[in-house]
């Protein structure tokens, strides 16, 4: 479900597409399919995991901080090829989605999300809660997202971090 | 997972350090919630400079920031008279914690519980009700709020970082870094205005020192972090170097960028990959900004610092104890106050490597979990620390565990053990 800020006239059609795209999206890192991650970004997007702390303070630091959708693919190949990490599932959800503004630039919406963690053997926890603000625009037919900003509640990551929100 | 191998059993004072010296570590020192408790009180109360915050966290008079120096929580704030003050966040009343707030400006901290009110030197102003009402009440005639002040520690800052101790220690903070550490130290803190581009924590379930010991060995470096080693961020095949102060509680490990080329060397890494590259190459594009040739200089200071310059990429991190088998690392990733926009979003980039979701240090994380896992359990055994021999010694390269030795001489000095 896409909700609309008042006063903004959205269609039942768009609306589905963005529920297309938001759901494919926590589809896609819910089964661990990381590799059609960054192609849920235009080629000169901007992604940022960050913390509310600094978000508000307008601190610039990122958890991942990436300008493009070739940074997301070498973050992918990374995690696949380069760190260590011990097992585990990351599942994300997202609710609660509005979308907010419409103008040249695309579509601003925002949204919360909720990722839940599970080490092998180990309960399920939950890993990080917060709010999406991101920018979607029609690229070539498909929706993406120009702009997707991570904003966490909380400041500390339980551990690491190893996959993308 | 202590409880079995704790205090009852055997307390700190029956405890035997393996006959080799600090070339193998017990694996109590990382579980028992005793041997945590002396570090406490010797190590991160004792007579050491703990790093506190930067000077550019709090610019002005009246700006706060909160900080955890060991088990302990402060406030650290700028007064009127630009000199940085550090408060145990304890009212003196009934210990409350009166800030709560990470960072702000304030004129003066009031104890939400009973109102308590202090300047920003610590000195208690006033308590409502401190004379009764109507006659009733109030606090004993004797009662002299010079008496109530909030604890304050010593401080000491050096070119925009500030240190502070519970015990005044008696060396300044230069005499306590060393002429060797000093260097590598002005080097990134020349005295130039810093500027902060922002905070990361995560909380890790290991000890403590076993940070320390991550950060003093450069042996694991060239194989557990593929990313490093195939980028040549750092690398054995590099020229490098492991230098202590004399004390050995201290260390830096120096490096230089070298080539992604296969050699003697990188075939023992199974970690390297000729082949791999970057499809955003921005992610590493390093300038050169320190004089000298090394382009990594990670230093670890005694009892709760890491100073991270890896190429562009620079980083306080510093390590919260919380118990025997938990950590906070709180990370402060800055650059200067003069920087051009390209050279922020550079730092901004390579921020990528580092922090709780690093390419690099997210690896690091991962190792110390899997090692507290490893030891859970297995107090009675002993990690072996030999690479590059038995001794305590700066050496010109970085097939060693020299630094993780020296540590631990300084460290069972203090404790007695």
């Amino acid at each position: 479900m896409i909700a609309a800020a008042p006063g903004l006239r959205a269609s039942a059609a768009l609306r589905a597409r963005l529920a297309d795209l938001y759901g494919a999206y926590d589809e896609a890192l819910g089964e661990g399919q990381y590799e059609r991650w960054p192609d849920f970004f235009t080629e000169a997007c901007i992604y940022k995991i960050t913390s509310r702390e600094n978000y508000e303070a307008g601190l610039p630091i990122g958890l991942i901080y990436a300008e493009s959708r070739a940074m997301l693919a070498d973050r992918v190949a990374a995690l696949r090829k380069t760190v260590l990490y011990a097992p585990r599932l990351m599942r994300n959800l997202t609710a609660g989605i509005v979308l907010r503004s419409i103008d040249a630039d695309g579509m601003r919406l925002s949204a919360s999300f909720a990722v839940f963690q599970t080490m092998l053997n180990d309960p399920s926890t939950v890993f990080l809660v917060g709010r999406y603000y991101d920018r979607v625009v029609d690229d070539n037919g498909a929706l993406r997202f120009a702009e997707r900003i991570c904003v966490t509640d909380s400041t500390l990551v339980p551990t690491s971090l190893i996959f993308p929100l | 997972m202590a409880a079995a191998d704790g205090g009852a059993i055997h307390p700190v004072s029956a405890r035997q350090w393996p006959a080799a010296g600090p070339s193998r570590i017990p694996n109590w020192v990382y579980t028992d919630p005793d041997i945590f408790a002396r570090e406490q009180e010797r190590i991160f109360q004792g007579p050491n400079w703990l790093y506190v915050c930067l000077d550019a966290e709090i610019p002005n008079p009246g700006d706060f920031t909160r900080s955890k120096l060991g088990a302990r929580e402060v406030v650290a704030v700028r007064g009127m008279d630009g000199q940085v003050r550090v408060l145990i966040n304890r009212c003196a009343h009934r210990s409350m914690q009166f800030c709560s707030a990470n960072r702000g400006t304030a004129t003066e901290f009031t104890c939400p519980y009973h109102q308590w009110t202090y300047d920003l030197d610590g000195n208690l102003l006033g308590l409502p009700f401190r004379r009764g009402l109507r006659g009733l009440g109030g606090m004993p005639e004797d009662f002299r709020t010079e008496d109530h002040a909030l604890e304050r520690l010593a401080v000491v800052s050096r070119h925009g970082v500030v240190f502070a101790s519970f015990a005044q220690p008696n060396q300044t903070l230069e005499e306590y870094l060393g002429p060797t550490m000093l260097g590598w130290f002005d080097r990134v803190f020349s005295g130039r205005a810093l500027k902060v581009l922002g905070y990361q924590r995560q909380r890790l379930p290991s000890n403590w020192k076993l940070m320390f010991e991550n950060i003093k060995d450069p042996y694991h470096a060239s194989l557990l972090h593929v990313f490093l080693v195939t980028f040549g961020l750092f690398r054995m095949d590099q020229q490098s170097a492991v230098e202590m102060d004399d004390t050995g509680r201290h260390a830096v490990l120096v490096g230089r960028r070298g080539e992604q080329k296969a050699n003697e060397a990188t075939a023992q890494m199974r970690a390297f990959h000729e082949n791999l590259r970057l499809a955003d190459p921005r992610l590493i594009d390093p300038v050169r900004e320190f004089p000298g040739e090394a382009t990594v200089v990670m230093q670890t200071l005694w009892p709760n610092l890491i100073v991270q310059q890896q190429s562009n990429g620079l980083a306080m991190r510093q390590i919260v104890p919380l118990d025997a088998e938990n950590f906070d690392l709180v990370w402060t990733h800055f650059g200067y106050a003069d920087d051009p926009p390209e050279m922020t979003e550079r730092r901004l980039r390579q921020a990528n490597l580092f922090g709780p979701a690093g390419f690099v240090s997210a690896d690091d994380g991962e190792a110390m979990i899997l090692s507290q896992l490893g030891i859970a359990g297995n107090e009675a055994a002993e990690g072996l620390v030999e690479m590059g021999g038995r001794e305590v010694a700066d050496v010109p390269h970085t097939v060693t565990e020299t630094a993780i030795r020296g540590f631990y001489r300084h460290y069972r000095a203090v404790m007695g053990l």
